[in-house]
């Protein structure tokens, strides 16, 4: 009997050394390299998406690559590309340190600022390595680049949302409080860096199209007062405050908003505003904010099966719900490189960028497809049909989702002094 | 009416973020670039009190935040200043240096997004030449008027602030009789820091408790104290209210975009046409020398 169990062991030894790939453990990890402005909401919270995603997937098994199971390995940087002055060159340094130090198989995040990250994509066809942007950049130049040099930009996908996109989803809803509540006057502020000029200026054109009255202000990064602005948004009858700002001294704005009691309601694309502090932060005075948090899936919802799943266990990981743009997208872009690498069979970028262009996936957000000329996630209003955006209005302390329609779990309400 | 109203408020807050910078100036002559960074760091030990540390009541969060940054600048002064006092270049770099290692340790510890804020003083708002003005801004007025008051009071009629006057009109003759200039040099210090940490209480309940305030108070305070000319009081309250309206009439009447663009532009402007500043009085004899 000792004998038998003498060499049964031995038996399992070699066996051991023999199929040392048995194990997922012993692959060679998957190292999904993350540039992200670390110290800003868009760049923590998409590393705590993708972390998460990466823990749930290692936690099953890793991932299927021709039969052999790899983890996947996060390496994040820091590309500080959010702050003031833009520094684009720190972030394509970073970007390059994590391919050629870290040896990074795929890009996921960042990096954050759209200069930024369209400067990286010359630094992404160069190494030829897969990148799922996931968080900061909303300009639409990215995919428009890709559309238009498909050979040279083809490793570039962004599986969120840009301005046009979200443009329209504001304009449905300022038409219908035209329609419905004969709105017709628009203060819009917006601060000084390239996206939200461009949001600002967008909105005033579409607007004025629409036969409204607007006026538009742009303010320097980091201004705390916006008294006069504010006095003269009233002085003009404004009805609707269109805020595009990502500054987080912005919360400031809605403070003062508040005890102004103006009578306009306040909306737009506000990094303070999309985070759950925010109502914490500003002393309940950010009620009835709607703010754009360009994909479903970063305050609770119900849009997909999905999307309380992962609400659920991000708020077990991290103690908090999903905090604002760039977490479902940063956490759904790690499911989607598994889903492109099983169905491709290798991590060859090459054949990933194939995968990826077939896909289709029901995921957080809606349906995940990416548009096989531009590699820019397909949206729509329907997440039976694409992905989906996440606007929500600050009720009673809680971020309750108002559009689109069919996933709206709550109306639009009215500060009690606008009656 | 919200032109002036809200002019003298912008104003004051100017006088306030530049005050402690001037003040170090004007006694020890030297120039303190770690200004924005023991603000913001008055800004964040007061919410570390409130919040994580022994739960104080507001007021006691205040004087021990306060406290605590005067005594960093008194430390700055005793272990790295002291050591290359006179040397211009070096004071800049090495103030700067810690202004910067403060600013980015805070980052690093977690100092990061829009959820530290102070509470106001008194909430809500009113009504002030039938413009809406929140009390926290008064408050603000209030303070800053007091605090100038006290300031000149302290260095006219007490001991300790005449020695500090004495070492600011000359720093020779007051040695000879006494005075010692580097303890004069560090309760400057101190009471610089802490004149931040006052501006900090008072301001950061508008906004939040951001790394990058640091930054900018920096700026607004090299902006007052370089147009008022480097170490004049006057000149301090003068440019505060000079730089003020020229922000908000610029709002009113240009864009709010060109704000930050004024305050330099002021800057470029007084260096080319007086370098020594409206009141630099001192800098002035010595240009002429």
């Amino acid at each position: 009997m000792k004998k038998n169990m003498f060499y049964a062991t031995v038996a399992l030894f070699v066996i051991a050394l023999c199929f040392p790939c048995v194990s997922p453990a012993k692959e060679k990890p998957i190292v999904i390299g993350a540039p992200l402005a670390t110290a800003f909401l868009y760049g923590w919270d998409a590393e705590r998406g993708i972390k998460l995603a990466i823990d749930e997937i290692n936690a099953a098994g890793g991932v299927n690559v021709a039969g052999k199971k790899r983890l996947f390995k996060a390496e994040i940087i820091d590309t500080r590309d959010l702050e003031p002055a833009v520094p684009v060159a720190d972030a394509l340094l970073a970007m390059e340190k994590l391919i050629l130090d870290k040896d990074a198989d795929f890009i996921v995040g960042g990096p954050v600022r759209s200069e930024a990250s369209l400067a990286a994509m010359d630094l992404l066809r160069k190494h030829k390595k897969v990148s799922i942007l996931t968080t900061g950049a909303l300009t639409p130049d990215y995919s428009k680049r890709v559309a238009e040099n498909y050979d040279k930009y083809k490793y570039c996908f962004r599986n969120s949302s840009h301005v046009p996109v979200m443009m329209g989803d504001f304009m449905a809803i300022l038409n219908d409080l035209q329609k419905d509540h004969k709105f017709n006057k628009a203060y819009i502020m917006v601060q000084d860096v390239a996206h939200a000029r461009a949001g600002g200026e967008y909105m005033q054109k579409a607007l004025k199209a629409k036969n409204w009255e607007t006026e538009l202000k742009i303010y320097p990064t980091g201004t705390t007062d916006y008294s006069v602005g504010l006095i003269d948004s009233g002085k003009k009858g404004a009805q609707v405050l269109f805020l595009w700002m990502d500054m987080p001294e912005s919360a400031a704005l809605l403070q003062q908003w508040s005890n102004m009691k103006l009578k306009s309601l306040p909306m737009g694309f506000m990094n303070a505003a999309e985070q759950p502090g925010f109502w914490k932060a500003t002393g309940g005075k950010g009620e009835y904010m709607i703010v754009n948090l360009v994909n479903g899936g970063n305050a609770p919802a119900n849009i997909t099966p999905w999307t309380m799943k992962f609400v659920d266990a991000y708020k077990k990981k991290w103690g908090l719900e999903p905090e604002g743009y760039g977490t479902s997208s940063s956490y759904m872009a790690v499911y989607q490189l598994k889903d492109a690498i099983e169905r491709a069979k290798t991590t060859d970028s090459d054949a990933v960028v194939a995968a990826l262009e077939s896909q289709d996936l029901m995921g957080v957000y809606g349906r995940m497809r990416f548009d096989k000329k531009t590699h820019q996630i397909i949206p729509s209003w329907d997440p039976k049909e694409g992905a989906v955006t996440g606007i929500i209005q600050w009720q009673a302390g809680k971020r309750v989702q108002i559009f689109p329609p069919k996933v709206a779990d709550g109306k639009i309400l009215f500060p009690p002094w606008m009656k | 009416m919200e032109i002036i109203v809200y002019g003298v408020i912008n104003s004051v807050i100017l006088s306030l973020m530049a005050l402690g910078f001037t003040l170090v100036y004007s006694i020890a002559r030297m120039p303190n670039f770690a200004h924005g960074a023991l603000y913001i760091t008055t800004g964040y030990l007061a919410w570390l009190f409130m919040n994580s540390f022994g739960h104080l009541p507001y007021p006691a969060a205040i004087v021990l935040s306060i406290a605590i940054t005067a005594a960093i600048g008194a430390l700055i002064y005793r272990f790295v200043l002291i050591r290359i006092r006179g040397m211009e270049i070096s004071e800049i770099i090495a103030t700067y240096a810690i202004g910067l290692a403060i600013l980015e340790g805070l980052r690093w510890g977690g100092l990061r997004g829009m959820t530290f804020t102070l509470p106001p003083f008194i909430a809500g708002s009113t009504q002030i030449l039938g413009v809406s003005v929140d009390y926290q801004r008064l408050v603000i007025v209030g303070i800053g008027i007091l605090t100038f008051a006290t300031l000149y009071l302290f260095t006219h009629f007490n001991r300790v602030g005449l020695a500090l006057r004495g070492i600011a009109q000359d720093e020779r003759a007051a040695m000879m009789l006494g005075i010692d200039s580097d303890m004069t040099a560090i309760i400057s210090l101190a009471l610089g820091s802490g004149l931040a940490g006052l501006a900090a209480i008072l301001l950061l309940p508008l906004g939040n408790i951001i790394v990058e305030v640091g930054y900018n108070v920096l700026i607004f305070a090299i902006a007052v104290s370089v147009i008022g000319g480097l170490g004049s009081w006057g000149g301090t309250v003068l440019a505060s209210f000079i730089i003020g309206f020229a922000q908000i009439l610029t709002e009113a009447f240009l864009s709010s975009h060109y704000q930050m663009v004024v305050a330099l532009m002021a800057i470029i402007i007084t260096l080319l046409i007086k370098p020594s500043g409206i009141f630099g009085k001192q800098k002035e004899l010595e240009e002429r020398v």
